[in-house]
Order: C-alpha cells, then sequence, then structure tokens
C-alpha cells in the first residue's frame, strides 16, 4: 500500500508504480476536496504525475528523489498554477 | 562507350553501395559518427563525379543530399528516420540511373522525371537545405525548440544545448515505459516541462493507463549523449541542438582528401584477365606434349635425353599449375559483392509488403568465380524475395503462432572443398507439400497414385516444375512469371544444383550448391564412330564393361541389368546421329549416368584417356547447339568436343 487515503490527504509513500494509478485516481475522484501528499515518496512514475495533472488537486510535501523533487515537482506546480482556473 | 562515362558508372556503383552501406548502419546506431563521415564522403565524391557530366538534376539532387549530411555532421540536424528516408530514396534513384547512363551517357527520362520529387523529400527537412555553414537563427528551427531556446537563454548565455519535446505513446505505461524515468537519465538538465497532449477528459472517463502527456526540456549535454537516452523510442522523441550566443559548435571538418583511401587494389579490365587464363590453360596443354616427347627419346635408344625432358616435364607442370591457380585467383571475388547488395533491396522490399523482416548474412568472405558471383545475384533475389513475399507471414500472424514478430531471413555461405554452399532460408509459414501435391495434381504433373508414393521431400521438388506456382495471387514482388524452374535452370546453367527443403510453419530452406571456379574440370575421353569427345567425369557414376547377352531388347529400346536394377541402355553415337559403329565386339563398354533421378546406360565405343582441362563454354553461332557442353583443347592440338550428357539424353 504505497498510496493511501487518510483523513486529511490521500499520501504517496516509498516508490510509487504505475500499478498505484487506479488507487490513487479512485481516491481523487472521491475526495477531490484532500490534498496530495508527495512527502514520503521515493519515486513517482510518469503515469502518477499525469493523473496529479488532471485531477489538479492541491499537492504537498517534497519527493525523495532528486529528480522528482528539483525538476518534475516544480515542472507540476506551473502546469497547475497556469491551469488551475480552467477546474470545473 | 565513352571511357569517362563507363568510368563513371563503376565509380558510382561503389559510392551508392558504400553510401546504403552508411545509411544502413545510421539507422541502427544514429550515433555512429565514423558512418556518417563516410557516408557524407560517398555523397562528396559522387556529386563530384556526377558534376563532369550533364546529368540534368542529379547534381542538385546530391547537392542537397551533400547538404543535409552536412548539417547532420556539424550536429545541427538529427540523424533519425526523416533524414536517412530520403537519402536512401536518393541512393535508389542514382543506383537505377546508373545502368541507363552508361548506355545512353545521359540521366534516363523517367529518373529525370522523379529529381522534382526527391528535391521535395529533401528539403522536407526542419532545417533549410541551402543553409551551407555557421550560425543557426531561430527562425530555422521549430517553434516550441524557440520557445525552449527563450526559457534557458536568460540564465546560460553561452552553452550550446539541445531542445527536446517528447510525446510518449499513449500505449508507453503498458509497455512498462517510465518516460520521466528515462527524462531523469538526461544529462544536465536546465529545464523541464510538463503540459497534456489532450485537454483533460470528463470525470470519469479518465483512463489513467494512456499516456497524454507531452514533455519538453533542456539538456547542455551533448547531442549524442541526449539522442542514447532516446535510443530505443526515437519516433516519440524530437531534439534540435540550440547553439549558444558566443557562436555555438563549429562543424567539424573532414578533409577531402579521406575519399581517396589508398588501395591495394588493382583495377584491371575483366577481358584481360580473361586472356592470362586463356594462356596458362593453353600452357597447361602444351605441357602435356612433353610426356610423349620423352617417350620418343626413351624409344630411341637416348635414355639421359629422355630423363632430362622427363625432369624438365615435371618442372613446368609444376609452374603451370601454380600459375594456373594464381590467374585463376585473380578472378576470384568474394560473395559479399552480391551480397552486399540484398540489405538494401530487402529493407525497400519489406516496407514495400508491410513486413518487418531482417536479413542475416554468414560467410560473405568466401571467394568463387567472379562469373559466378555475379550471375548469383537474379537467383539469389528470386529466392530472397520468395522467402518474402510467400515465407515470411504478417506481423499479426506470427505473434498468433508465437514467432518473433520480426521475419528473419538467412543468407549462409560455407565452402566445402572446391564447391560452396549457399543457403537461403526463411523461418515463415514453410511450403504445405498438400498444397503443392494438389496443384501438382491439378496441373496434370502427376496423378493420384503416383502422388501417395512419393516422400514430402519429392512432392516438394514439384516446385521447380516450369509454370508451377502454389502462389493464390500474383503479387507484384516475387510473381512475375519468373518461377523457381527458372532460377534453378541459371544455378545449373552456373555448374551448380538447387535443393528445397521445407517445414510447415518452420520456413523453407533453399540450398545452392556451386562450383568455387570455373577451374579444370576432369574429362573423360570416349570414342565413337571413329570420333573423340569429352564428357564430364562428374557426369559419370561408373563405367560398365557388359557382355552383349546381357542387354535385353525392351519394346524398341534396350535394357539391362545392373544390381538388381533395370537401366535402359542408349548408345552415344544414335546420341550424336553418327553412323552405328561397326560389328559390336563381344564387350560394350557403358557409362552409368544420371539423368534426374535416374540412372542411364550411355553405350560407347571406347574409353580412352582421362584429362585435366579447362572446358570453354561455346560461344557465338554455336551457343544454342544442345548437348554440347564447350570445347578443349588437347595435349595434340585437336580440339574436343565436350558433350553434355543429360541434355543429349533428353
Amino acid at each position: 500500500m504505497t498510496v493511501t487515503l487518510e483523513e486529511d490527504a490521500i499520501t504517496l509513500r516509498g516508490v510509487c508504480g504505475v500499478e498505484e494509478v487506479e488507487d490513487l485516481v479512485g481516491y481523487m475522484e472521491r475526495r477531490p476536496d484532500l490534498p496530495v501528499d508527495l512527502g514520503a515518496a521515493t519515486t513517482i512514475h510518469t503515469a502518477l504525475w499525469q493523473a496529479l495533472m488532471v485531477f489538479k488537486p492541491v499537492v504537498s510535501g517534497t519527493p525523495a528523489s532528486p529528480f522528482a523533487a528539483g525538476q518534475v515537482l516544480p515542472a507540476l506546480h506551473s502546469y497547475l498554477d497556469e491551469n488551475r482556473g480552467e477546474q470545473t | 562507350m565513352d571511357e569517362l562515362i563507363a568510368q563513371f558508372a563503376i565509380e558510382a556503383r561503389e559510392l551508392v553501395q558504400q553510401a546504403s552501406e552508411d545509411l544502413l548502419s545510421l539507422e541502427g546506431n544514429p550515433a555512429g559518427r565514423e558512418r556518417l563521415e563516410s557516408a557524407f564522403r560517398a555523397f562528396h565524391t559522387l556529386k563530384g563525379s556526377a558534376s563532369l557530366f550533364e546529368f540534368g538534376p542529379m547534381l542538385r539532387v546530391l547537392h542537397r543530399a551533400e547538404d543535409l549530411l552536412s548539417q547532420a555532421r556539424a550536429g545541427k540536424i538529427l540523424v533519425d528516420a526523416d533524414l536517412i528516408e530520403p537519402l536512401f530514396a536518393v541512393i535508389a534513384w542514382v543506383d537505377d540511373s546508373i545502368d541507363g547512363i552508361s548506355q545512353a551517357g545521359r540521366l534516363p527520362e523517367a529518373q529525370e522525371r522523379q529529381a522534382a520529387r526527391l528535391l521535395g523529400l529533401l528539403s522536407a527537412e526542419p532545417a533549410g537545405p541551402d543553409i551551407d555553414a555557421t550560425g543557426d537563427s531561430p527562425a530555422s528551427i521549430s517553434d516550441w525548440a524557440a520557445a525552449l531556446q527563450q526559457r534557458v537563454a536568460a540564465s546560460d548565455h553561452d552553452e550550446t544545448v539541445v531542445a527536446i519535446r517528447y510525446e510518449p505513446h499513449p500505449e508507453c505505461f503498458f509497455n512498462g515505459d517510465d518516460p520521466l524515468a528515462t527524462m531523469a537519465r538526461l544529462p544536465a538538465i536546465r529545464h523541464l516541462s510538463l503540459s497534456l497532449r489532450q485537454p483533460a477528459p470528463a470525470p470519469g472517463t479518465y483512463d489513467p493507463f494512456r499516456s497524454n502527456l507531452l514533455i519538453e526540456a533542456v539538456s547542455a549535454g551533448s547531442l549524442a549523449d541526449v539522442d542514447a537516452v532516446f535510443r530505443l523510442i526515437p519516433d516519440q522523441v524530437k531534439l534540435v541542438p540550440i547553439s549558444g550566443a558566443a557562436g555555438g559548435a563549429m562543424p567539424a571538418t573532414v578533409s577531402d582528401n579521406a575519399s581517396v583511401r589508398p588501395g591495394s587494389t588493382l583495377r584491371v579490365n575483366s577481358a584481360r584477365i580473361e586472356r592470362l587464363i586463356e594462356i596458362a590453360g593453353e600452357l597447361v596443354i602444351a605441357k602435356n606434349g612433353l610426356a610423349p616427347l620423352a617417350d620418343d627419346a626413351r624409344n630411341h635408344g637416348n635414355g639421359p635425353l629422355a630423363r632430362q625432358i622427363a625432369a624438365s616435364h615435371a618442372e613446368i607442370e609444376r609452374l603451370v599449375a601454380s600459375l594456373y591457380s594464381a590467374v585463376t585467383r585473380a578472378r576470384m571475388i568474394p560473395l559479399e559483392y552480391t551480397f552486399r547488395r540484398f540489405p538494401r533491396l530487402v529493407r525497400e522490399t519489406s516496407s514495400k509488403v508491410g513486413k518487418a523482416v531482417d536479413l542475416v548474412i554468414e560467410g560473405e568472405t568466401v571467394e568463387a568465380d567472379r562469373e559466378i558471383v555475379e550471375n548469383l545475384f537474379e537467383p539469389l533475389l528470386h529466392l530472397i524475395r520468395n522467402g518474402l513475399d510467400h515465407g515470411i507471414e504478417t506481423e499479426a500472424d506470427r505473434l498468433r503462432q508465437s514467432k518473433p514478430a520480426r521475419g528473419r531471413i538467412v543468407l549462409r555461405t560455407c565452402q566445402r572443398g572446391d564447391q560452396i554452399e549457399i543457403e537461403v532460408s526463411d523461418d515463415g509459414r514453410g511450403m504445405d507439400p498438400q498444397r503443392v501435391k494438389a496443384t501438382a495434381i491439378a496441373r496434370g504433373l502427376l496423378t493420384e497414385g503416383q502422388a501417395t508414393t512419393l516422400s514430402q521431400r519429392e512432392i516438394l521438388q514439384f516446385a521447380f516444375v516450369p509454370g508451377f506456382s502454389t502462389a493464390a495471387s500474383v503479387t507484384d514482388l516475387s510473381g512475375r512469371g519468373v518461377g523457381l524452374d527458372v532460377v534453378q535452370r541459371s544455378i545449373q546453367g552456373l555448374g551448380g544444383t538447387l535443393d528445397l527443403q521445407s517445414t510447415v510453419g518452420f520456413g523453407t530452406t533453399f540450398k545452392l550448391r556451386l562450383p568455387v571456379s570455373f577451374s579444370m574440370a576432369q574429362l573423360m575421353v570416349v570414342k565413337v564412330g571413329g570420333e573423340r569427345y569429352g564428357i564430364p567425369i562428374s557426369d559419370v557414376v561408373e563405367t560398365q564393361k557388359l557382355p552383349m547377352r546381357a542387354i535385353q531388347p525392351v519394346k524398341s529400346g534396350c535394357a539391362f541389368v545392373l544390381r538388381n536394377r533395370t537401366i535402359p541402355l542408349l548408345r552415344l553415337s544414335d546420341l550424336l546421329s553418327l553412323p552405328s559403329s561397326e560389328a559390336p565386339s563381344d564387350d560394350l563398354k557403358v557409362l552409368i549416368v544420371r539423368s534426374g533421378a535416374e540412372l542411364i546406360g550411355v553405350a560407347v565405343d571406347a574409353i580412352a584417356e582421362r584429362a585435366e582441362t579447362l572446358t570453354r563454354p561455346l560461344t557465338g553461332v554455336l551457343k544454342g547447339v544442345p548437348g554440347i557442353a564447350g570445347t578443349t583443347l588437347l595435349g595434340d592440338g585437336k580440339v574436343l568436343l565436350v558433350l553434355d550428357l543429360e541434355e543429349l539424353i533428353q
């Protein structure tokens, strides 16, 4: 269980592979109000990043992998910043 | 033919070959610097040669092609399918033109008409084809790359960077791809941005397993390093190198001298080699005259002279033999000469029929006589096309049978004594003996009854019968009215044999056996009707002396029994329409020869000596005379006709 639904957040932990994406999408669909916390994740599969771009939750925390933290997360934030207005 | 044009044709063929090998290699390994340089040199030299003549648009086409390669060398454009495909088209076009040029001295009209299309193909490149040298303006690169350049420009002024646009395949997650993990392997990332290619779908319809991403990035690594990261997915990625404000990388220069390679080979008109072989062949025969001379001397009681003659006979014999083998070697060329034309043709053909096929070539360094090697091209091409067209299944069919998606055609050669063995095998569907049998029966080549007595292997041999084709439809590829019978005939014409094996579901193998050269052949000299004829010993299974009473008349002919087998008997004098010899003596000399699967006895008047000679094929008017394989000179200076028994018997 690397993607879990907790009381106050959807949490990603450790290595999050492509097989986790259905859980993540399910939780985001059920609880669009919850933030997604990446703080405990080490690496995150592209499919999960894409799901975050599609569902545009509030994203908190910084994953451990330097590339994810230094490049992908900023890219996600800037995508979310530019596109959040379009959310229905 | 104009000497210069002839020279151009020879050189152009070699350059076309070189260029297509380089392009094939670059296709597999776009980072291959040496191949890129070599391809550039080939196009450059080709352009130089063409510029000596008035070949209409050829010079322009080659000029543009060379320009593109020069930009690729400078790292301004990528070595990818967009570059290689048009270059292949140019090479094929030049190749097609050479024959016409050497005949007419000008570019054939058919090729001239295609020039505009080629120029169009070549200029469809992202960078303008006429940019010759330094300095890229942002206008010459794609908008997206320019936008990316803007993003990094503020911070990094003088770096040369690579702009990357990566659209992962929608199904890539299923293939185990993790596009961002791939990006993480990039050297020196200066910028990364993510976006969705299509707007986010309505809630509830999102398929999280389909990639909808567009990833753009800038890397300060070298183009080659960046390219290496995307080695496996070149179709999903666009790379554009952007030079920094401080000038960027200067294109590496290659000295034109590099194309002049000091060679250890000398081009000699083949007619001169031909003449040398002829003289060497005549020497072989002339030296045979020394043996009777020694006998003469001995008969005249001059023993010492006889011994001296015999000694120099032996010495001359040794020298002549090595001279003969040396000049024969001069005609030997590696099979590679013919084989290397196949990869490009297979590539073209396989894309035409929409099948992915790998051609594996083994043993191309084996050498054989030039005439054999050159004449192998057509038959081998036919067999390879046959495999591609009828053998290899479509990708979907192959996957259904748990075969690798890519078909495989293997062209394997090895030398066995003075023969070469060439195998052309495919891993396709194989030939179904049932289907071959049904067709053979339908064509009236076989009765149901006969069919039951034949082995599967024997049934398959019907594929070589003229007019036989199991292909349900005639395709533009291998069904051009040229059947396997024609292939077999041309192999036989080279003194070889063609054999077929096939297993349904596993593929078909054609096995060719050919002589290494038309070198010395062992002849058996026979007498009939007062004349002497040569018969290649390879045609003779054995010789028999038969008493007349062993011959039994059968209907209008004769036969005899040999080791419990009834063998029909023919008389050579009848076959040659010579007056039949005088009253037959008590014994009959019979050559047992093979005709197809049958043994046949051929009666002659006498069997004389054996001779090792060079048989020359008949030329001119005599060429078409059936039953005569050629002529040879005997030691006494007489011309001996060499018979083709199999043809005579038919």
